[in-house]
């Protein structure tokens, strides 16, 4: 607050800063509050309990589906980070930057309904090419190498998260002066040592936060799974095809809320790590600083 | 080793940098044209000029961070024209600092050492001379962003030196300081060479700092070596006109040739006839030239010797601290300064008739 604000308004804004929060959380904390409720959603008297969190464990379909996503989300950030690393260094060096980036960021801004369904046909497409040139060529190795299953919800995730992996990482080496390379390489370090020993660890916080972000979205991705999954559940669309049919489980309540735990675990640790070291890093910088060398 | 036996020696090293019909093009621009130059083992040689006139593509492509479009770039004799940075005998000083900042300056320093699978206890013990080499000694623990820019710009010359590469490149080195900053450490600069004795090749667009530090200096512009000598004599004697009217505060007096005489021509300029030696250039009658004579060489006042003096009236004078610049207009759109470092008796008025004299010889002839 400056000077001469009126502290009125300098405590209205925060508390429309508190209120947009809220308004973000609510329906997250709510879930969280409902999970510990020993009575379940809708009833009129609250106990506390961890039950339902206990009971996650032998509930088979929401494991299996918690493990199907686990396997999705983690493959799915193993290829999309280093991708969207590669493209991010490649958009950097690129002199026209217009055409790579609108093609890097176009998926964000179509809807996902369409972006899956018209994956759907496409691997339709492609399955039906593959088996016509199988049968010309007298095999059958060809057929449903593009059936919908893990494949085609990982293709799915992977052009999904990508533009989101990318923006994070480009943001971060938005910072990063490519003359360190060039410094690096006139040390003698090779293309590889300078990204690894000089450019990687300045954009290493980019990186995980992607790895994180990549993570999450696969966790909370539903219209493109459901459409290219096949024969198996995530968690999403368990949950989800709960609600719809029977209403969700108190397990149900209690595995979003450990889903979400960690997520903000996750999120709030990077951020608070982040805070938490540039401040140390400040504090650092303000007593080592000298006054008596001028040069 | 008999004075022969030296003789032969040295004729027979070959330099440092030799760079041949050196090109680089970006498409349709033409960065660098067609230059040939030779930098001797040992020699501190500037590359100086305008902004944008190519001497930092042709320090650029000597370090191998440019691929020549055409021609050859030879260090120590050996043709490194394909050879990525890492692979040449060259280390650089960059312009942005370009300390790796999640370093200390100790790392930052040993990092080429590292690079070079070179054992811990030497990388420390390298470094650390290093850095006393430089003034840093106390400062090794620290990160970059804990230094002053003449403290970072001296770590990259440690980090530069400790590699023991025969030939420092160094781009614009100095221009991030302050104008004090940037005096002391050209000084440092030129005693740091003298002592480690390797080639430094300094890119800069100041000529005080290039004039300081410089035992040869090339002057780069529009992507052409325009001329390139010892530092004295590119000063006090340039070639070219373009030289004259970058290195020094020279006039540069446009005109036509009057007459031819053996080595004396006579150039009209400004409706009047000055006299100037011909210097082995080709010159006819009738043809327009450019004269350029240093503004510390010219006189105000007084009668003025017969072709060696110009009538003008007096315009302004313009207080520089050290020295007076007095200018006069010889004609519409053509003056002349006078700069001297003591006071004037007695300063003319505005529009007062005076006349610019100087010493034959002094005045020189360009036909570019």
């Amino acid at each position: 607050m400056d000077d001469y604000a009126n502290p009125w308004l300098h405590r209205l804004k925060w508390a429309y800063l508190l209120l947009v929060a809220a308004t973000l959380m609510g329906p997250v904390f709510y879930v969280m509050y409902i999970s510990f409720n020993a009575n379940g959603f809708g009833a009129n008297q609250y106990e506390f309990t961890l039950e339902w969190y206990g009971l996650i464990f032998s509930d088979q379909l929401l494991m299996g589906a918690l493990g199907w996503t686990l396997r999705l989300a983690v493959i799915c950030t193993l290829i999309t980070v280093p991708m969207a690393l590669l493209a991010a260094k490649y958009y950097k060096a690129a002199r026209n930057k217009v055409l790579p980036v609108f093609l890097f960021l176009a998926p964000l801004f179509v809807a996902p309904d369409i972006l899956g369904s018209a994956l759907l046909v496409f691997f339709k497409n492609v399955n039906g090419a593959l088996r016509s040139l199988g049968d010309a060529l007298g095999t059958d190795a060809l057929d449903g190498l593009f059936q919908l299953g893990f494949g085609t919800a990982l293709i799915g995730l992977i052009i999904y998260t990508m533009p989101y992996a990318f923006v994070v990482i480009l943001i971060t080496m938005g910072r990063y002066k490519p003359e360190q390379t060039e410094a690096a390489r006139a040390c003698g370090a090779n293309g590889w040592r300078a990204f690894w020993d000089i450019e990687f660890p300045q954009i290493r916080a980019g990186v995980f936060s992607a790895c994180s972000f990549t993570m999450i979205l696969c966790f909370n991705e539903y219209t493109r799974t459901s459409l290219l999954k096949g024969g198996f559940d995530t968690f999403t669309t368990v949950l989800i095809s709960q609600m719809l049919n029977t209403g969700m489980s108190e397990q149900s309540y209690a595995m979003s809320s450990l889903v979400s735990f960690v997520a903000i675990a996750l999120i709030g640790g990077i951020i608070l790590y982040t805070l938490v070291r540039s401040d140390s890093l400040a504090r650092e910088a303000r007593a080592k600083a000298e006054p008596v060398m001028s040069t | 080793m008999n004075a022969l036996g030296t003789l032969k020696m040295t004729e027979t090293k070959p330099a440092a940098v030799e760079v041949r019909g050196l090109a680089k093009h970006y498409g349709s621009v033409v960065a660098l044209k067609d230059v040939n130059l030779s930098i001797a083992a040992g020699e501190y040689f500037v590359l100086l000029g305008p902004s944008g006139g190519g001497k930092t593509t042709l320090l650029r492509t000597i370090g191998g961070f440019h691929r020549p479009t055409h021609g050859q770039v030879l260090l120590n004799g050996v043709d490194v024209g394909h050879l990525p940075p890492d692979k040449r005998t060259t280390s650089m000083v960059f312009q942005s600092y370009a300390l790796f900042p999640h370093m200390t300056v100790l790392q930052n320093v040993g990092y080429g050492l590292k690079i070079a699978r070179m054992g811990r206890d030497a990388i420390r013990e390298k470094s650390a001379a290093a850095l006393e080499m430089v003034g840093l000694t106390g400062f090794a623990d620290r990160k970059p962003h804990e230094l002053s820019g003449g403290q970072q710009q001296r770590v990259q010359l440690a980090r530069a030196m400790v590699l023991n590469r025969d030939i420092l490149l160094l781009d614009e080195p100095l221009a991030a300081l302050d104008a004090q900053l940037r005096k002391d450490m050209c000084l440092e600069l030129k005693h740091l060479q003298e002592k480690v004795g390797i080639t430094f090749i300094h890119v800069t667009h100041n000529q005080e700092e290039a004039m300081t530090v410089a035992d040869r200096i090339a002057l780069i512009a529009d992507g052409e070596l325009v001329e390139h000598g010892r530092a004295r004599d590119v000063y006090r004697a340039p070639h070219r006109a373009f030289t004259a009217s970058f290195v020094g505060e020279n006039n540069i007096l446009r005109g036509t040739i009057r007459e031819v005489d053996g080595d004396d021509v006579t150039v009209d300029v400004a409706g009047h006839p000055v006299r100037t030696g011909r210097r082995g250039l080709a010159v006819a009658r009738g043809a327009a030239v450019t004269l350029s004579i240093r503004s510390e060489l010219v006189r105000m006042g007084g009668p003025g010797e017969a072709l060696h003096s110009l009538p003008g009236r007096y315009s302004e004078s313009v207080y520089l601290g050290l020295t007076t610049s007095h200018i006069v207009a010889l004609a519409p759109g053509t003056d002349m300064v006078s700069r001297v470092v003591e006071d004037l008796p007695q300063v003319p008025e505005p529009g007062a008739p005076v006349v610019m004299s100087w010493s034959p010889g002094d005045l020189r002839l360009h036909v570019d």
